[in-house]
């Protein structure tokens, strides 16, 4: 594992320069003025992020306020019992609810977990692995849909709320499997 | 659905906020009216006549424990100022001292700019270095309502600064994608990739350079190149949208990316999850792959088959054949929830 994570680190490290210097490279081949596309199409940055701010904001203080209210004790005061049923330990359920709302508060929950439990310890890994699999989702919607002006997003949300909830419980059981 | 969560979201956090602070109430968490009992040792000798102080604020465990009726075991001492003027005493703990539940929480609800937490000295007389007193501190009450309210001032500001840090990225990959586009870069991309991308992506046509796109952002995903990852993204979806016929709806391919996004397949770990695991990490590699691949492949299943719904392809802006009259009654409750009803109308 540690031979394939280098390789893949040491392919990142490359790709990046490979990129930033390859495409106006390929584009003087081609003949294309460089510079000038390249501002052209820099000038849209800019726009596009100051167009993003809206949603962000709209996700991020729901989000926040979220957080701050203590709801999350309750919900998993709530699920605990339920949880236990299914062989799920319900430490690990604020990082369920936590992970596709916030990515620092997630990284948060690892922190305290390891605080608590050691880096050994079955729920830190089960915990570590949820965080790996799965990203921010809301965060992820509001950028990308509002980088293009779009508030009706379908079944975006239930889609990646699908793809979250499925990460969160193979983690469990793909965690106990290896390292139970 | 995202109106529902976003407001459900904002309505939970008021419900529990003022749920949380109904019991502290009943329980008389901060005992708001009621003087702590502690003892004040003078080092250098109590000065009468002295406006500023220096103070050793000692507290009894068992003392503290029956007070506030908690756990928490406060430090045998803590350093502190002793402010006399007309109007009273004062004592100021310092700043930064690790005080106990719920005293800490006091703390951050009524401290200042300083950071001392400020108790109003009573039942003072003073005699010798050692002296009993009590101290009552500021009253605390609704401390989740002002939690939140504060929370969504200090969140709105972090989603600002969020995209400032975002925009030297965005606008390095939309200059370099502009020029890749230019020389025809892109088109040898989506040559490369349409194999595979095209049946996910199927109102993609078949030399378009979201294509293109959308590969280098799920390639830069896999390689855990976060700040390349979503400039890319957006640009994606930028593509797409110019496939769109509407302004504001999603299509089902920007579903498909956002869901494909969201399921975030990894083969390196986040930098972040690094930082906070260190070595431990090597091990969760593969546990991550495997979780994160299967979550891939799920989040594609469902952005396909949610898209075959009835709410959902009523909805969409760039279906071919408009039929139907619920076209504009997307929220109608009574027809789904059923992914495998086969497709009805059109």
């Amino acid at each position: 594992m540690e031979t394939f994570r280098s390789i893949v680190e040491l392919m990142a490290v490359f790709v990046l320069p490979a990129i930033i210097v390859g495409f106006p490279l390929y584009g003087l081949y081609k003949k294309v003025p460089v510079y000038e596309e390249f501002v052209e199409g820099a000038k849209e940055g800019f726009k596009v992020a100051v167009q993003i701010i809206p949603y962000l904001v709209a996700i991020l203080f729901a989000i926040g306020m979220f957080r701050a209210s203590g709801a999350m004790e309750f919900l998993v005061e709530g699920l605990r019992p339920v949880l236990s049923l299914v062989n799920i330990p319900p430490e690990v359920i604020p990082m369920g609810i936590i992970r596709p709302l916030t990515g620092s508060g997630s990284a948060g929950v690892v922190v305290d977990l390891i605080n608590t439990y050691g880096e050994d310890s079955l729920i830190v890994k089960i915990a570590a692995t949820m965080f790996g699999s799965t990203e921010t989702t809301f965060y992820v919607i509001a950028v990308y849909f509002g980088a293009i002006n779009v508030q009706k997003t379908r079944h975006a949300v239930p889609a990646g709320l699908i793809a979250d909830f499925t990460a969160m419980v193979l983690a469990v059981y793909v965690v106990q499997l290896l390292f139970g | 659905m995202l109106n529902y969560i976003w407001a459900g979201l904002i309505v939970f956090s008021l419900v529990f906020a003022l749920a949380t602070d109904t019991r502290e109430i009943a329980q008389d968490r901060y005992r708001n009216d009621a003087a702590l009992p502690v003892e004040l040792h003078f080092p250098d000798g109590y000065a009468a006549d002295a406006r500023r102080q220096s103070v050793e604020v000692r507290i009894r465990p068992e003392v503290y424990q029956a007070f506030y009726d908690t756990d928490a075991t406060p430090e045998r001492a803590y350093d502190g100022t002793l402010v006399q003027t007309q109007d009273g005493r004062q004592v100021r703990f310092d700043a930064g001292a690790s005080l106990p539940e719920p005293m800490a929480t006091i703390r951050e609800v009524t401290a200042g700019s300083d950071g001392e937490l400020r108790a109003v000295l009573q039942d003072f007389v003073p005699n010798g270095r050692t002296v009993a007193a009590s101290v009552a501190f500021e009253p605390v009450r609704f401390v989740k309502m002002t939690a939140i309210t504060q929370a969504a001032f200090d969140f709105a500001d972090t989603a600002v600064n969020i995209i400032i840090g975002l925009i030297g990225a965005l606008a390095l990959w939309l200059g370099l994608l502009r020029i890749a586009e230019k020389s025809g870069l892109v088109g040898i991309i989506v040559r490369l990739v349409r194999p595979v991308l095209r049946p996910l992506f199927p109102g993609v046509p078949k030399d378009h350079p979201a294509l293109g796109v959308i590969a280098l952002n799920l390639s830069a995903n896999m390689l855990g190149l976060g700040n390349a990852a979503t400039p890319l993204g957006i640009k994606a979806m930028e593509e797409l949208h110019k496939l769109n016929e509407s302004e504001d709806t999603a299509t089902d391919d920007m579903v498909m990316l956002l869901a494909m996004n969201t399921a975030s397949v990894q083969l390196v770990p986040p930098v972040l999850l690094v930082a906070i695991m260190g070595l431990q990490i090597n091990e969760l590699i593969f546990s991550i792959i495997i979780v994160t691949g299967c979550s891939l492949l799920v989040a594609i299943t469902a952005a396909k088959l949610l898209s075959k719904m009835r709410r959902y392809r009523a909805t969409d802006p760039n279906r071919k054949t408009v039929v139907g009259l619920e076209e504009n009654h997307p929220s109608d409750a009574a027809d789904v929830d059923d992914p495998d009803a086969p497709p009805s109308n059109t």
